[in-house]
């Protein structure tokens, strides 16, 4: 079947749709406005079992979103990183409450207003939470538009599944940018929540609350779940790699390009990336590492300033089993060209650039 | 793997030639991706968009950004920067009405120069201009089927509700085949 050309942005919105989502409330920013876009004349076309609202600002959208996830919709709100940050209080509390609901971040690059360009800058933020308090979201770093389809479609199976929050992590280039698309088709939650706001006080929202040592273990046990089950990753040409790329989203397709130009001439290089970001994907490391010890030094690439997922790389390999050098490309905004990556290459095996872990 | 930059000024319709010939790769079942330029760039005035395609249906497109260009269409002078993201032995066809005749291109690189205002004036389709280039390209460097390019178009166009501008557009990318 030929694929239909869709802007991340539409794509992702019309597979949140197919996944059952029947909540929007958001607030448009820059570079994922297409998405509110969409849905405000897309979600009445679908009937009245849908809602859509533009709200009057970021965080009113996510306590919105919070209200009718405890009703049980499937509720969703978009931004970029600014807007993201509007949210924090929202997500904290959706968090404590075991409120499961989707957010999408269409990222771009920077500090307080930052810019236009593309970027991975708030992987900082959205990996390790996000607001106040202890808390994670599942983060889900797609690097196609397909890949993006796939995960929003199974977001809510999987918020509900574990009464968490997922993050959609996408960026800048990959909500502007067009590929071919095949859509899933609509689908609805399997079963009944055991749990909710439905009028009629029988089920209520069956969570511990308070601070006590029941609310604690509530909220442990959840999280040593999803640890184990949530480990997605993906290895390219790794298995007798002495140098491995690790990098999510699109600067990982870069790479891609990067190994099979470096192969061409004769070293030895792969990529690993991450899939999911929260959980990071330990035990891929510990496949690689059974694989292949030899590695001598990993190099994470991402379009931010100082590097931020490198710490998990580093981490990452250590666990493993690595005693090797942790190097970082960050990129700054926008998509690292392939010859950036290979001087950098260069750089690193000529000494020229040390490591940072 | 094919690598198209089509740039020029905002209202060029560069965009939308670009994502036309996403659509017929895509619609070919070849993996194509379509990248506008966007922010700082777009509200500039400049405005270019990059096409990536795999040439058989396994072929997977990498990073979506410019990177080693084969053809790059510029619309206006501005457009020649982009040169830096070319082969050195790339295809460069040139709005000859805004880009002076005397501009000097670095050694290998293939120059087609059309005078795209002309030609749309004279067919009455001063809107034209991008999809007179547009068939200017695909016939010269034997990116699609004439017939095919023209058919691909006119169901982009339709699906997109603007369908009853085909017939002219289809004489705007004639006007393209039959200038070079």
């Amino acid at each position: 079947m030929a694929k239909e050309l869709l802007k991340g942005n539409v794509a992702v919105a019309e597979a949140a749709l197919r996944g059952g989502c029947d909540f929007f409330a958001g607030y448009p920013i820059t570079p994922s406005t297409e998405t509110l876009e969409y849905l405000s004349h897309r979600m009445p076309e679908l009937g009245m079992e849908t809602r859509f609202v533009q709200s009057e600002n970021e965080i009113a959208a996510m306590n919105m979103v919070m209200g009718a996830a405890s009703a049980g919709a499937r509720a969703l709100t978009a931004s970029s990183g600014p807007g993201i940050s509007l949210k924090a209080e929202g997500m904290s509390y959706a968090a404590h409450y075991a409120i499961p609901y989707v957010v999408l971040n269409v990222q771009r690059w920077g500090t307080g207003l930052g810019s236009l360009k593309s970027g991975q800058a708030d992987y900082y933020r959205d990996c390790k939470g996000g607001g106040h308090g202890d808390y994670h979201n599942v983060v889900f770093a797609p690097n196609s538009i397909q890949e993006m389809v796939d995960d929003i479609y199974e977001a809510w199976d999987i918020a509900e599944k574990y009464r968490v929050g997922v993050t959609i992590f996408s960026e800048a280039v990959l909500g502007q940018m067009m590929e071919g698309v095949e859509m899933p088709p609509f689908k609805k939650r399997e079963g009944d929540l055991d749990w909710g706001i439905d009028g009629t006080g029988s089920k209520g929202m069956k969570y511990p609350g308070g601070d006590g040592q029941e609310y604690i273990d509530f909220e442990l046990s959840k999280y040593e779940r999803i640890i184990p089950e949530m480990q997605r990753w993906e290895q390219y040409r790794t298995e007798d790699a002495d140098y491995v790329f690790v990098a999510f989203g699109l600067p990982s397709r870069v790479c891609v390009d990067a190994v099979d130009k470096l192969r061409g001439s004769g070293e030895k290089v792969g990529l690993f990336r991450p899939k999911i970001l929260w959980p990071f994907p330990h035990k891929g490391f510990e496949e690689l590492y059974r694989m292949n010890p030899h590695v001598k030094g990993f190099i994470s690439v991402e379009m931010n300033d100082m590097g931020q997922m490198v710490d998990d790389v580093a981490l990452g390999a250590k666990r493993a089993g690595y005693c090797v050098p942790t190097y970082c490309y960050p990129c700054g905004g926008g998509v690292p060209r392939v010859k950036m990556v290979l001087a950098k290459y260069n750089e690193i095996i000529t000494g020229e650039l040390k490591e940072m872990y | 793997m094919k690598e198209i930059i089509f740039a020029g000024f905002g209202g060029q319709g560069v965009l939308t030639g670009g994502l036309i010939l996403a659509y017929a790769a895509s619609t070919k079942g070849l993996n194509a991706v379509w990248l506008p330029s966007y922010g700082p760039t777009m509200r500039g005035g400049k405005a270019n968009c990059t096409v990536k395609y795999g040439e058989t249906e396994e072929e997977k497109v990498g990073s979506p950004a410019m990177e080693e260009a084969d053809i790059l269409i510029a619309m206006n002078e501005p457009s020649l920067d982009y040169l830096e993201f070319c082969r050195p032995d790339c295809h460069v066809f040139v709005n000859a009405n805004a880009v002076s005749a005397d501009y000097s291109y670095p050694p290998g690189v293939t120059v087609t120069r059309l005078d795209v205002v002309e030609l749309a004036d004279q067919i009455h389709n001063v809107k034209g201009q991008n999809l007179v280039m547009l068939g200017a390209v695909i016939k010269k460097m034997g990116l699609f089927d004439e017939a095919y390019a023209e058919q691909a178009m006119c169901k982009m166009f339709a699906d997109k509700g603007k369908g009853s501008f085909n017939e002219a557009n289809v004489l705007a990318m004639r006007t393209g085949f039959n200038a070079v």
